[in-house]
């Protein structure tokens, strides 16, 4: 597909310009200091959160140099939303199209995991569906890594390769911009005017730019000495009876964080609700760290104990959508470390599994 | 498949019919059919309050209404439990792959239920029972807590008197009336008329109860693919998606809830 070139100064006008057919939703800078890692480098401790566009002004929005706080998930999947009405058919809720601006490869890889479940299957789910067609996503390549980011441990790079509409790569006073797609290319055309074709030596220096920037992450990664991909699915397996999930559980309060803000995680619960003579069905996100996610009336539960539930999210990650769909469903974002207040950190939790997995094979 | 897959089909509850002190039997007439085959389940939505997950427990040849029967154990079957007659609740469905009946032709069938566990199971006698030459003997042991928990007292005596049935019956704990077995299903595993060589094994009932007449099956000789478990999970959206009936890598949903025992064996924890 085709390669162009934008200027900075063209950046916000042109998403600004999407806003009289799409909502617009674009990355806002939460100020945090600099700090050294404990490996020595200098990782950011700035946040992105997408923001509609109508809220953001120029002096505020901010090019996300890596991933958005919030998964992209959130786009197709509402936290709470209703999803049907009864016995009345005719629910038809529309959503106005949205553009996505400022994701990542991580984000992107983890729509795949996300497409399986609500587009493939016994059916389509027809909201998924509808926002998937009508939502743009553009997404960035990554400059800075944050100290939890591990993508490329997973075999994920953190630049977009697949999954995109429009993609931007930033080089010298402007970015890169492939197309990827039809929606992409249409984009494009109706706003040619802030488009140039990319020069081949602009190309060129955006490659060397990513090349540069995956070695960087890759030192940054050795140093952690992260489980090997490869081994994942198989110690997560054999370290069923494991002692490593009664242990690293301790701490956890079940708050559900590493589910909801986890970009592949999808599990959700339907409840009913009555509005006067209307019924409705309401899908909400759930995590399966919650005591009763497993419960059956009959009072039998699988996941009664906290360890089991840890056990769940990794077995579902690291067995089930391998099986199912020969993909670790880990895009290495680490939100889900961020976000703990147990400071349970997967790759940890993986390399005690490893540790352990070699102790018991010797 | 409707084109809202979360909608449910307005089906009115035509008659309750009180089973034992906890489990009524609920005749509905769905606006449109569901026609399910004998083993899948559907979801009944109580308007307003709830959704839970059932296998019917009629006749699958019977087009125009089916029968759920439902034990008084949760919060939406304890608010089930006290709507009259006429009310209507929704159905979504039928979701999963039943009993393979393909699989059980010219075979010996043992069929063991445990407590509410006989309601799929005498859908599928029901669907044995319409073409009873395709099938040698079949064989029924079901076992409830008590005398007054047994389902189907009618049914169970009439199946008593057909010709290919064997049926036999238990309790855990007898009352004075009580002339037959006491003792868990397991103790009236014994003495099979069936052919082993030729026979599958079809199993429902409450957790414990499905382990420990597997492990009997298995050491009377059954093997793990004659072995036909209905596995319980909290099925929430019947289509694969919500995560919450993961057992291994299946769902109970859509691959399930009918499994071999083949199948799922090396599964940690399917008991549970």
């Amino acid at each position: 597909m085709d390669i162009f070139y934008l200027k900075e100064e063209n950046l916000f006008n042109f998403l600004k310009t999407l806003e009289s057919e799409y909502e617009v939703f674009v990355p806002q800078k939460s100020e945090g200091k600099l700090r050294l890692c404990p490996f020595g480098f200098e990782v950011s401790h700035t946040e992105y959160i997408l923001k509609e566009i109508s809220s953001v002004d120029k002096e505020n929005f901010s090019y996300n140099p890596y991933r958005t706080i919030e998964p992209l998930k959130s786009f197709f999947i509402s936290t709470r939303e209703p999803i049907t009405e009864y016995f009345e058919s005719a629910f038809e809720r529309e959503q106005k199209p949205r553009v996505i601006f400022g994701m990542k490869n991580c984000d992107l890889f983890s729509l795949k995991i996300q497409d399986f479940v609500f587009l493939e299957g016994v059916v389509k789910d027809p909201f998924y569906e509808r926002r998937r067609h009508q939502n743009i996503l553009i997404s960035s390549d990554c400059f800075l890594f944050k100290e939890v980011c591990f993508c490329t441990a997973l075999g994920i790079m953190p630049y977009a390769q697949e999954g995109f509409d429009l993609n931007f790569s930033e080089v010298t006073s402007g970015y890169i911009v492939e197309v990827g797609s039809e929606k992409g290319a249409k984009v494009i055309q109706n706003n040619y005017r802030y488009f140039n074709p990319a020069t081949p030596v602009q190309i060129a220096s955006c490659n060397k730019k990513r090349e540069k920037f995956v070695s960087n992450l890759n030192q940054h990664l050795i140093l952690h000495d992260l489980v090997p991909k490869e081994i994942i699915p198989q110690i997560v397996k054999e370290g069923f009876n494991s002692g490593v999930w009664q242990e690293l559980v301790l701490n956890c309060v079940e708050c559900g964080g590493c589910n909801f803000i986890c970009d592949t995680c999808h599990c959700f619960l339907l409840s009913d609700e009555r509005f006067g003579k209307i019924n409705e069905k309401i899908r909400s996100w759930d995590a399966c760290l919650y005591a009763n996610f497993a419960k059956v009336a009959g009072g039998a539960n699988p996941l009664r104990y906290r360890y089991q539930r840890l056990r769940n999210r990794y077995l579902k990650k690291f067995d089930f959508f391998v099986e199912n769909l020969g993909l670790l469903a880990c895009c290495g974002c680490g939100r889900c470390i961020e976000v703990c207040p147990a400071k349970i950190d997967i790759r940890e939790v993986l390399k005690k599994l490893a540790q352990q997995y070699k102790t018991q094979k010797i | 498949m409707r084109l809202d897959p979360y909608q449910p089909i307005p089906s009115r509850v035509i008659d309750i019919i009180e089973e034992t002190p906890t489990i009524k039997t609920f005749v509905l007439k769905p606006q449109e059919q569901v026609a399910f085959s004998t083993g899948q389940f559907v979801e009944l939505t109580l308007p307003g309050e709830g959704e839970a997950p059932f296998t019917p427990s009629s006749d699958p040849h019977i087009k125009e209404e089916l029968e759920v029967t439902i034990m008084k154990a949760g919060r939406v079957t304890s608010a089930l439990h006290s709507i009259p007659k006429d009310t209507t609740l929704g159905i979504r469905g039928p979701y999963g792959k039943g009993y393979p009946l393909e699989e059980f032709k010219n075979k010996d069938i043992l069929i063991v239920g445990g407590g509410v566990g006989l309601a799929p199971l005498r859908s599928l006698i029901y669907a044995l029972l319409a073409h009873p030459q395709d099938y040698k003997n079949i064989i029924i042991r079901y076992g409830a807590r008590t005398p007054q928990d047994l389902l189907y007292k009618k049914q169970l005596s009439e199946w008593a008197k057909i010709k290919n049935i064997n049926l036999m019956l238990t309790v855990d704990t007898a009352d004075s009336n009580w002339k037959g077995n006491v003792g868990v299903v397991t103790t009236i595993l014994k003495d099979l008329p069936l052919d082993l060589t030729n026979a599958v094994a079809v199993v429902c009932g409450p957790p414990i109860m499905m382990k420990f007449t597997t492990l009997k099956l298995l050491d009377l000789g059954f093997r793990p693919e004659s072995i036909y478990l209905s596995m319980e999970k909290n099925m929430s959206c019947g289509l694969g998606k919500c995560g919450h009936c993961r057992l291994g890598r299946f769902y109970v949903c859509k691959d399930g809830p009918v499994f071999k025992y083949e199948e799922i064996k090396e599964i940690e924890d399917i008991w549970e």
